[in-house]
C-alpha cells in the first residue's frame, strides 16, 4: 500500500484513467480544489474513491469526463488521460463515449417525458441510427432491470428506479469507464443495495470499469478491488481495500470505514487477533467463529 | 397543488390521443378560421358542437369542462364590451335591441370556440407529442429542447414551491396577513429560495446534459417518429372539405341571423 505518494505506474497499457500531478481552481476560488493528484486506474476495475465532504472526489470526477475544464472553465495544471485522449484537448462529448458519469441526484439528470426517450438521448446526440438506438436502449433497460419501466415518465419513479435509469442512460452509450458521484445518496439502503449490485454486473458481465464515490463503505466495500482517499484535495491513500481501510489514517480522516474492520481494529486493541482483516460482516462472522472454537 | 393540475398530462390511449399532433393542429386552425370568418349566430352554435365528438371519444369531458369553466369569465367580459360598445359608439345608435343582443352572444361564441378548440387539443396531445411534432416541423431543436424540458419541471418546481412554503410557514412566515402589497411581499421569501434552487437545478441539468454528449452531431437521430397514419389523413381530409365549405359560403351565400330565421 502506498501512502500519499504518486504512484509509479507499472504496467502502463492496462491503465484507463491516468492523471499526474493534476491541480485545479474553480474561475473565481481562490485555493485549489485538486492540489497535485495523481491516480492510475486500471481497466476493468470496480474503484472506490472517498473522503471527506469537500476533498475533492466530485472535483477530480469532472476532471474524468471533460467537465473540467470545458464546462467549468477554472485554470487546470498537470495532466489527465482518459482511455488515451488527452482531456484537455478533446470536447465533452467525444469524451462521453468513452466515460458516463451517473450524478447524485436522480431528478436532476433526466429530463425526457418517458423512460426510453431519456436513455435513447445520448445515442440522439451521437446520431446513432435509429434500428440500433432502439436495440441499445432495450439492452440497457435490461441490464439494468427496468425492462417494466420503459415508458413511464422518469419523475413519477423511486429514487431507486430514476437511479438505474441515469445508470441505464449512460450505459445505452456503451462507454469504457462509468463514473457514479455518490449515486446511493439520495436511496434507502434497500435500493442502495440494489445500485451496488446493478453496478457490480455492469462490472463482471461487460467489463465496464467502474468509479464510484461514495461514503457508504459498509455496503460497497465488498464490491471494490481499489479504494481511493482523498483529503483536502490530494489523495492521501491508494491501494487495496483491506489495508486502506486498516490504516490508523483512513479513520483519522474520517472516511466512514466499514464497521467490520472497525470491529477487527477493536478487536485486536483488546488483544484479540483474528487471522484477517475483514470488510464485510459475512467475513467478519467467520473469522469470529475461528477464534472463538480456538479458544 | 391544484393550481398546476392542468399542467399534468395524463397518459391515457384513445383514437384522439393517438391521432398525430400535426393533423390535429391543423384541424383546430380549420375550426379557427372557419369561427373568425362567420360572425352570425347559427353557424358559431354548429361549430361549437364540432369539437365536442372528440372530447367525448378521448374520455377527458371534466377537464374539458373544467378549462371551459375557466374561459366563462373571459367570455361574460367580451359579451359585455360588446354590447355596450356597440350599443354607444355605433353610427346609429342602436336600442339594446335582439339583432345587438345576439351580435354579442356570437362575438363571445367564437371566442368559446376558440377557447374550446384548444383545449381539446392541449388536454389529448402528450407534451411528448407535441415536442416530436415541432421537432419535425424543422423547429430548431433546442427549442424543442427547451419546451419538453419546462413541461417536465413544471410538477417538479410546484413541488419545490410546496416544501418551501411549508419550510417558511414552520419558520412563523404568515403569507395570508396583511392587505395586497404586504401579501405580495410575503411572498418573497418563498421565491428567491424556489429561483435559487431552480438555477441550481438548471445547471446539474446542463451538467448532466454535456456527460451524455449534447451537441455531439448537427443531425440528430430520434427514438420516436411521427408518421401520419390513416385516421390522421381521414382527419386532414375533413378539414380541408370544412375549409372549403367554410371559405365557400363566407364568398358566396350570406347566412342569415337567427332573428331573422325567426321571424319568418
Amino acid at each position: 500500500m502506498i501512502e500519499g505518494s504518486p504512484i509509479t505506474v507499472a504496467n502502463e497499457t492496462l491503465a484507463i484513467i491516468e492523471t499526474r500531478k493534476l491541480v485545479y481552481t474553480y474561475s473565481g476560488a481562490k485555493k485549489a480544489a485538486l492540489k497535485g493528484v495523481s491516480v492510475t486506474i486500471e481497466s476493468g476495475e470496480i474503484v472506490i474513491l472517498t473522503g471527506p465532504s469537500g476533498c475533492g472526489k466530485t472535483t477530480l470526477c469532472r476532471c474524468f469526463n471533460g467537465l473540467i475544464p470545458h464546462f467549468y472553465g477554472g485554470k487546470i495544471e498537470g495532466e489527465v488521460v482518459v482511455a488515451g485522449h488527452k482531456v484537455v484537448d478533446q470536447t465533452i462529448y467525444e469524451l462521453a463515449r468513452h466515460v458516463g458519469l451517473v450524478f447524485q441526484n436522480p431528478e436532476n439528470q433526466l429530463f425526457a417525458l418517458s423512460v426510453e426517450k431519456d436513455v435513447a438521448f445520448g445515442l440522439e446526440n451521437l446520431a446513432v441510427p435509429r434500428d440500433e438506438m432502439i436495440k441499445r436502449v432495450d439492452w440497457a433497460l435490461q441490464m439494468t432491470g427496468i425492462e417494466d419501466l420503459s415508458e413511464r415518465p422518469p419523475h413519477e419513479l423511486s429514487g431507486g428506479q430514476q437511479q438505474r435509469v441515469a445508470i441505464a442512460c449512460v450505459l445505452a452509450m456503451q462507454p469504457d469507464v462509468m463514473i457514479l458521484d455518490e449515486p446511493t445518496s439520495f436511496l434507502d439502503p434497500v435500493g442502495a443495495q440494489k445500485i451496488f449490485e446493478v453496478i457490480n454486473e455492469l462490472n463482471k458481465e461487460l467489463g465496464i470499469t467502474i468509479i464510484l464515490v461514495e461514503h457508504r463503505l459498509d455496503l460497497a466495500s465488498k464490491y471494490a478491488d481499489h479504494v481511493v482517499v482523498m483529503d483536502e484535495g490530494k489523495v492521501v491513500l491508494d491501494g487495496e481495500p483491506r489495508g486502506v481501510f486498516n490504516s490508523e489514517k483512513a479513520r483519522l480522516i474520517g472516511v466512514g470505514v466499514p464497521k467490520a474492520t472497525r470491529l477487527y481494529q477493536i478487536l485486536r486493541e483488546n488483544g484479540t487477533h483474528l487471522s484477517g482483516v475483514p470488510v464485510t460482516s459475512e467475513e467478519a462472522s467467520k473469522l469470529l467463529l475461528e477464534v472463538l472454537k480456538r479458544d | 397543488m391544484s393550481m398546476f393540475e392542468g399542467f399534468r398530462f395524463r397518459r391515457v390511449s384513445s383514437v384522439v390521443h393517438l391521432l398525430d399532433p400535426r393533423a390535429k393542429f391543423f384541424f383546430v386552425c380549420v375550426l379557427f378560421i372557419t369561427a373568425i370568418l362567420n360572425s352570425k349566430l347559427p353557424p358559431l352554435i354548429l361549430l361549437f358542437f364540432v369539437p365536442l365528438p372528440f372530447v367525448l371519444m378521448a374520455g377527458v369531458q371534466r377537464e374539458w369542462i373544467r378549462s371551459m369553466r375557466g374561459a366563462l369569465f373571459f367570455a361574460f367580459i367580451i359579451f359585455l364590451f360588446n354590447f355596450l360598445f356597440t350599443y354607444l359608439y355605433t353610427e346609429y345608435p342602436q336600442v339594446p335591441s335582439a339583432p345587438l343582443l345576439e351580435r354579442s352572444i356570437a362575438m363571445t361564441l367564437r371566442f368559446l370556440v376558440l377557447v374550446e378548440s384548444f383545449s381539446v387539443f392541449f388536454l389529448t396531445t402528450s407534451p411528448d407529442h407535441l415536442g416530436l411534432a415541432l421537432e419535425q416541423s424543422h423547429i430548431p431543436y433546442e427549442f424543442c429542447f427547451a419546451f419538453t424540458t419546462a413541461v417536465r419541471f413544471v410538477p417538479v418546481l410546484a413541488e419545490e414551491a410546496q416544501t418551501i412554503m411549508d419550510a417558511q410557514k414552520a419558520r412563523g412566515l404568515e403569507l395570508e396577513r396583511g392587505n395586497f402589497l404586504k401579501r405580495v411581499r410575503n411572498y418573497i421569501p418563498i421565491l428567491i429560495p424556489l429561483i435559487v434552487g431552480a438555477i441550481r437545478r438548471s445547471l446539474e441539468l446542463a451538467e448532466a446534459m454535456e456527460s451524455r454528449a449534447w451537441g455531439a452531431s448537427e443531425k440528430r437521430t430520434n427514438l420516436y417518429v411521427l408518421k401520419l397514419k390513416r385516421n390522421d389523413y381521414l382527419l386532414v381530409l375533413i378539414s380541408v372539405l370544412m375549409l372549403i365549405l367554410a371559405v365557400y359560403v363566407w364568398l358566396y351565400i350570406p347566412i342569415p341571423s337567427l332573428t331573422i330565421l325567426l321571424s319568418f
